[in-house]
């Protein structure tokens, strides 16, 4: 068979490594083949291809020192930085759990979702050790950094194209092969500033009329971190043709303006260019679900309309329902991610706890069971036992809960949830003491969470230690300011102190 | 049962001062629902555990080497 059509079958069925072997065969015979070359750049950038639309991470020092705010003081219902200003009727933190940034627990994991946007630089300087992800203390020097530098150590003999010594003009005016080249340099070298110059250059010769490489140059400028010259590329490439993709890679550029509205107003536009499109919806859904809005639901009840088997809307549908007290319409839509396939730990867990509380015992413990087995790691085993443990005190045994509850914490040691359920196992012991420092553990690990605080401050108040007693019930407060017994204990507080 | 009934009769009070005590107890945290991860995440991850073995792979070799020469 010609080596050139065994490489094509190779790269259609997926088998990269296998691929990229035959392609250099070719090349060593052969060095000035560019078929083989440019299949060989395709190979290697599918093997560590992700997609640019979902990729958002951001370092500290973007969080921190970012001047691209438009407002440090934005007004209510505008900012993706103050969650649930403004909006009336988001779930509450009573019922839902609340991640450190305030916001509820979404249903569904993305690389931009992984632990949102802290609120102050202490914060955000905390939230490596006790978060499961590192985060990076620049995008630049995040995953893609390390994943280039690795993707660089497989290969013996050095990179595959010495970028240094590469005449960007001259690939710029062959276009079949620049865009293989500028895949090969953003995706697997990571080298933006070189992917910019040729993606300059390129644009230059097509005279500025391809749509392609205008997106191309915005997403270089946006890892770069020039924002408002990857909005001008961006929209100079809707003029000269709609995509999808362009809208959703504007809209991203306008989020991490952290300008929400006009993100949601062009998805809207999107949504006129391309009727149902299934991924403008999800887009609106996502931000209205950062920004505390029920209508998210609706929307991803739309993008179900479109497509039936949208992970994404059926995991935040189900999540929805479940803290909304409906554990039986969750328990369905959890189902049908499992008819769909999805078999891992997160979805039995899940099932094990809607089953739970929808009173089909039956199904709840070898759900559980299978989650256990299917955890990839110490905080997934942790996370399951958490969750075991409120079944354990469901049910009543609260030996069981207890031992679950401390296997949560033999397993992942920063659970702070976990801290502050033994504090209140142990206060139904009486045991004051072990209880007050569990509590203090869990409020030191998790300041954004009420309950800590709360019971911390109920319990000063029972042995009479009235002062701290008000200082957490403050930040009790603070973290939940509708909470009714927090209010009644500071009024309560208030009383003793003007009495003295 | 009829007859347990005739024995137990509830009792409404219907005048009279009524005593509601609402003791605030203790909050426990809620159970968790786990996110489901997205297909780029997993990728992402995979991606970085296969590359973080390589990478301890080589240096492994490395260091095998390092004592190989070493020894004579």
């Amino acid at each position: 068979m010609d080596p050139l059509l065994q490489a094509w079958s190779y790269f259609r069925r997926r088998k990269f490594q296998l691929c990229s072997e035959v392609c250099s065969r070719i090349l060593e015979e052969t060095p000035c083949d560019q078929a083989a070359w440019s299949l060989k750049t395709r190979a290697l950038t599918e093997m560590v291809y992700v997609d640019e639309i979902d990729v958002d991470q951001e370092g500290i020092a973007e969080m921190i020192l970012d001047d691209n705010a438009i407002a440090q003081v934005a007004r209510p219902g505008t900012s993706l930085k103050l969650p649930g200003t403004g909006q009336v009727g988001g779930p509450s933190p009573a019922v839902r759990p609340i991640t450190q940034s305030g916001r509820p627990l979404t249903g569904f994991l993305r690389p931009s979702t992984q632990s949102g946007r802290p609120g102050t630089m202490e914060q955000a300087i905390r939230t490596p050790r006790t978060a499961h992800t590192a985060r990076p203390i620049t995008s630049a020097s995040g995953r893609f950094v390390r994943l280039g530098t690795a993707s660089m150590l497989t290969n013996p003999e050095g990179p595959f194209i010495n970028l240094s010594r590469l005449n960007l003009a001259k690939y710029a005016k062959k276009p079949n092969l620049a865009k293989t080249l500028f895949e090969y340099i953003f995706h697997h070298e990571n080298d933006v500033k070189n992917a910019l110059d040729l993606a300059a250059l390129a644009t230059e010769y097509a005279q500025f009329k391809d749509w392609w490489w205008k997106v191309q140059l915005g997403k270089c400028y946006y890892r770069l971190g020039l924002y408002r010259e990857a909005e001008k590329q961006f929209k100079s490439a809707l003029c000269n043709q709609d995509m999808v993709d362009t809208f959703l890679y504007l809209a991203k550029v306008y989020t991490r303006l952290d300008q929400p509205i006009t993100a949601l107003n062009l998805f809207k536009q999107g949504l006129d260019r391309f009727p149902g499109e299934v991924n403008l919806l999800c887009g609106i859904a996502r931000i209205q679900e950062e920004m505390n809005m029920t209508t998210a639901t609706e929307y991803y009840k739309d993008v179900l309309k479109q497509d039936n088997t949208h992970m994404e809307a059926l995991a935040c549908i189900g999540s929805n329902h479940f803290y909304s007290d409906q554990p039986e319409i969750a328990l369905r839509f959890y189902r049908r991610l499992l008819q769909m396939g999805v078999y891992n730990c997160q979805l039995f867990n899940n099932l094990g706890i809607c089953c739970f509380y929808a009173q089909q015992y039956d199904m709840t413990l070898s759900s559980f069971e299978r989650a256990l087995s299917l955890a990839e790691n110490d905080e997934e085993t942790a996370d399951v036992w958490y969750n075991l443990g409120h079944v354990a005190m469901g049910i009543g045994d609260v030996n069981l809960a207890y031992q679950c509850f401390k296997l949560t914490l033999a397993n992942n040691n920063d659970y702070a949830e976990a801290y502050n359920n033994l504090a209140v196992l142990e206060m139904h012991k009486n045991n004051i003491e072990q209880a007050r420092a569990l509590l203090q553990t869990a409020s030191s690990l998790a300041p954004h969470m009420y309950e800590p605080h709360y019971n911390f401050a109920a319990l000063s108040n029972k042995v009479g230690d009235l002062q701290s007693s008000y200082i957490a019930a403050k930040k009790s407060e603070a973290a939940f300011p509708s909470h009714a017994d927090t209010r009644q204990l500071i009024q309560q507080l208030k009383q003793h102190f003007a009495m003295l | 049962m009829p007859e347990v009934k005739s024995m137990f009769r509830e009792v409404l009070p219907k005048q009279g001062q009524l005593c509601v005590e609402d003791t605030p107890t203790m909050v426990l945290c809620k159970p968790k629902l786990l996110p489901l991860k997205s297909v780029t995440l997993e990728k992402l991850e995979k991606m970085q555990r296969e590359a973080q073995e390589t990478i301890r792979q080589q240096e492994l070799a490395k260091k095998d080497q390092e004592q190989q020469r070493m020894q004579p």
